[in-house]
C-alpha cells in the first residue's frame, strides 16, 4: 500500500502525466484481493488500475513507463492509463469502459474452467458499474455456468459526482448477488485485513468449483474521480475519508501489536519513495514508440 | 461425382456448408466452441448448427441467455484467454447490443496490449429482410468495416460460406461473419476437399464487358438476376462478389471497372457511408474516368409490411435500370 501511494504521488508531481485515475485511499482493496490470488489466476480491473497492477506484482518501472506512454511499458505504451495489462504476470488487464471488463472476465473464467481448472479470475469494478446491464448479465451467466469468477466491487461511494444511492436502487452493490444465488459480502474496504480475510474465503470457494462470489469493499477515494474532474465533496467529508486511511489504519494496528516500530515505518516510507523515484527515472529514460510503427499489432 | 477427387463436389444448402465448416474445425481444434441462443439441441435459428450439439456436447456447444452484450463479451474474453469461440447473434440488429465488447475490446486488444493478447473469435450474425420488421432486418456490416482490427466477411454461396468460415476459424483476430436469412435454404456445390477462402479476395461470379456490378451476400443473387435481364437486351455485365468487406479487394473491382468504365454497387444496407460508397470511392481513386451509381435500401426502416419491405429493398429490375441509365 505504501508503494502504491508513493507511486501515485510521484506520478502526480509530473506535469506530463496526461490524465490519471488514482487509487489513493483504495489501496487496501487491491492489495487484499491480490493476496488471495495464486500465480495462475487472472485479475481484471476497471480504468482505476494503478493499485490493482502494482498489487498484482507488476514491476513499478514498467507500470510507470506504460502510464507515461513509453515503449518499455508492458503494452509498449499503447494501452496507457486505463488499459494496463500483463497477462503473463496474472494481470489480464484493465479496461476503461465502465463495466466493460465484466463479461470479458466471465469469458476468461470460462477459458479457465475448460482449460485450467483450479485457477480463478477476479474482476474489480466500481460502484458506478452496478446500474448497467453488464453486471446483471454477467452475474446471471456466471451463476448459471458456475464460472470461477470473483467479482469485487470497489465501492468508493461515487461515480464521478453521483452518489451510489442516487444511481442504484438496490440497497447495496453486494445485494445484487442474492437474486442470482451468488454468495456476497460487504466489508470495510479501508481495512486491509478485513479485505484479505473476505477475499481469501471467497477465492477458496470459487477455486473449489462452487461458482462465482461477490465481494463488495466499501472504500473512499482521496482524489477526484480522475485528475481531469472537479471535486464535489465538502472539506469535512474529505477529512472524514482521509481519517479512514487504510495505510494509517494498518500501521496503527501493527504498531499496537508491537509488529511495527517507528524506525521500521520510516524505512518503509523511504523505500516506497525510492521505488517510485526509480520507476520515474526508468520511464524517463525509455523512448516513446516510433510513430512509424503506428499500425503495428492492429487486429 | 467426378472421378477426380480434387474437383469432387457435393450439392449442399448454405446452412449445411456452415455446419460442415464448424464440424471440421471443431474436430481439428479443441479450442473451438459455439455460444449463442438456441445453438444446442435446437441447432440454430436456421439449422446452421445442426448436429454439432450431438457431436461435441454441451460444454462446446452452449445455449446462452438472451443477453447479446454479455455473450459477445464472454466470447471475447474466452478468446483472449485461449479459446476460439464462435458467438452466434441471431439477427444483426441485435449485434448493436454487443458492439462494446466487439469494438472496444476485441478489435483493440492486440493493439492496446502491445501484442500480448489476441482475440481469435467470430461473431456470426444474420442480416437481411424477410418479413421480420424494423428491428430484425437490418444490414449494418458497413458500420463494422470502419473498425480498425476487425475483419468482416459476407458470403453469398455455400462454397464461400464454408470457405470463409474455415478461414475465420483460423484467423488470429476478431471476425464478423455476416450471412443472410434468404441464403440459408439456397443450394450450391461445395468441394469435398478442404477449400478455405482467403480474406480480401473478391470473386468474379459472372464475366462481362459493358458494366461492373459489385455486391455481397444475398445481393449477389439480385445482381446476377439483373445481369440476366440486361443480357436479354444485349448488355454484358461483370458481377463481382466482394465476399470480404474488410479487408476489401479493391484491385479486383478496379481492374474490372477500368475495363468496363461503369461501376454499380448494390447492397441491402444504406448507401450513406455504405459498402458501395466505400468501394466506389476507392475504385474511382484508381479509375478516375468512371461512371458510378449506388443501389441500396431506401432511407427508411425496413417494415414487416410486405409491400413496404419490397419497396424499401433493391431488386433486380432496379439494378438493371441503374446499369442501363449509366450505359445510355
Amino acid at each position: 500500500m505504501l508503494r502504491i501511494r508513493a507511486f501515485e504521488e510521484a506520478l502526480m508531481r509530473r506535469p506530463d502525466h496526461g490524465f490519471q485515475l488514482l487509487s489513493s485511499g483504495q489501496e487496501a482493496v487491491a492489495v487484499g484481493v491480490c493476496a488471495a490470488l495464486a500465480p495462475a489466476d487472472q485479475l481484471l480491473a476497471s480504468g482505476r488500475s494503478i493499485a490493482p497492477a502494482l498489487a498484482r506484482g507488476l514491476d513499478p518501472r514498467l507500470v510507470m513507463a506504460e502510464l507515461l506512454g513509453k515503449e518499455a511499458g508492458p503494452c509498449k505504451g499503447r494501452g496507457g492509463r486505463g488499459h494496463l495489462a500483463a497477462p503473463a504476470a496474472g494481470f489480464f488487464g484493465a479496461h476503461a469502459v465502465v463495466g466493460g471488463n465484466l463479461s470479458i472476465a466471465a469469458g476468461v473464467a470460462l477459458a479457465m474452467q475448460l482449460r485450467n481448472p483450479g485457477a480463478i479470475v477476479a474482476c474489480m469494478f466500481g460502484d458506478g458499474a452496478c446500474g448497467g446491464g453488464a453486471l446483471h448479465e454477467t452475474l446471471n451467466i456466471a451463476a448459471l455456468w458456475k464460472l470461477p469468477l470473483l467479482l469485487v466491487c470497489d465501492n468508493n461511494g461515487y461515480s464521478i459526482s453521483t452518489r451510489t444511492a442516487d444511481a442504484l436502487a438496490a440497497p447495496s452493490p453486494s445485494s445484487l448477488g442474492a437474486p442470482f444465488g451468488i454468495p456476497a459480502a460487504r466489508v470495510d474496504g479501508m481495512d486491509a485485513l478485513a479485505v484479505c480475510d473476505a477475499a481469501a474465503r471467497f477465492a477458496a470457494r470459487v477455486r473449489a468449483g462452487d461458482g462465482p462470489a461477490f465481494l463488495e469493499c466499501v472504500s473512499a477515494r482521496f482524489a477526484t474521480h480522475s485528475s481531469a474532474t472537479r471535486e464535489t465533496r465538502s472539506a469535512e467529508e474529505l477529512a472524514a475519508d482521509r481519517a479512514r486511511c487504510p495505510i494509517r489504519r494498518l500501521a496503527e494496528h501493527l504498531a499496537a501489536g508491537g509488529l511495527l516500530t517507528q524506525d521500521e515505518r520510516a524505512r518503509m516510507d523511504a523505500e516506497a519513495a525510492a521505488v517510485a523515484q526509480d520507476a520515474l527515472r526508468f520511464a524517463d529514460a525509455a523512448p516513446y514508440p516510433d510513430p512509424a510503427e503506428l499500425l503495428r499489432d492492429v487486429g | 461425382m467426378s472421378a477426380d477427387a480434387a474437383t469432387a463436389m457435393r450439392k449442399v444448402f448454405f446452412r449445411e456448408a456452415i455446419a460442415r465448416a464448424l464440424r471440421e474445425e471443431m474436430e481439428r481444434d479443441a479450442s473451438v466452441i459455439v455460444l449463442g441462443q438456441d445453438v444446442g439441441r435446437y441447432g440454430g435459428a436456421y439449422k446452421e448448427f445442426a448436429g454439432l450439439f450431438d457431436r461435441f456436447g454441451s460444454a462446446r456447444v452452449r445455449d446462452t441467455p438472451v443477453a447479446e452484450s454479455a455473450m459477445v463479451g464472454l466470447g471475447v474474453g474466452a478468446a483472449a484467454a485461449g479459446l476460439r469461440p464462435l458467438v452466434a447473434i441471431t439477427y444483426m440488429d441485435f449485434l448493436m447490443l454487443g458492439l462494446d465488447a466487439l469494438v472496444n475490446y476485441a478489435a483493440k486488444a492486440r493493439y492496446k496490449t502491445g501484442g500480448q493478447l489476441r482475440v481469435p473469435m467470430i461473431v456470426k450474425t444474420t442480416a437481411g429482410a424477410r418479413g421480420q420488421g424494423v428491428a430484425h432486418s437490418q444490414c449494418i456490416e458497413a458500420w463494422a468495416m470502419s473498425v480498425p482490427g476487425l475483419a468482416v466477411v459476407a458470403p453469398s454461396t455455400p462454397a464461400d460460406a464454408y470457405g470463409l468460415l474455415k478461414t475465420s476459424l483460423r484467423h488470429e483476430g476478431p471476425v464478423l461473419f455476416v450471412d443472410h436469412k434468404r441464403l440459408f435454404p439456397t443450394p450450391g456445390n461445395v468441394s469435398l476437399e478442404e477449400t478455405p477462402v482467403p480474406f480480401g479476395k473478391a470473386n468474379v461470379c459472372r464475366a462481362g464487358n459493358d458494366a461492373t456490378v459489385v455486391a455481397h451476400g444475398y445481393m449477389c443473387r439480385v445482381a446476377l438476376e439483373a445481369a440476366e435481364i440486361l443480357a436479354a437486351s444485349g448488355a454484358s455485365c461483370e458481377v463481382i462478389d466482394l465476399r470480404s468487406l474488410a479487408p476489401l479487394d479493391v484491385a479486383t473491382v478496379a481492374a474490372s471497372a477500368a475495363r468496363t468504365g461503369v461501376l454499380v454497387t448494390v447492397e441491402e444496407g444504406q448507401s450513406v457511408c455504405g459498402v458501395g460508397t466505400e468501394v466506389a470511392f476507392r475504385v474511382r481513386e484508381l479509375v478516375p474516368a468512371l461512371r458510378v451509381a449506388r443501389v441500396a435500401a431506401a432511407a427508411a426502416p425496413v417494415s414487416s409490411n410486405p409491400v413496404l419491405e419490397q419497396a424499401c429493398l433493391p431488386d433486380a429490375t432496379g439494378v438493371a435500370e441503374t446499369v442501363r441509365r449509366l450505359l445510355s
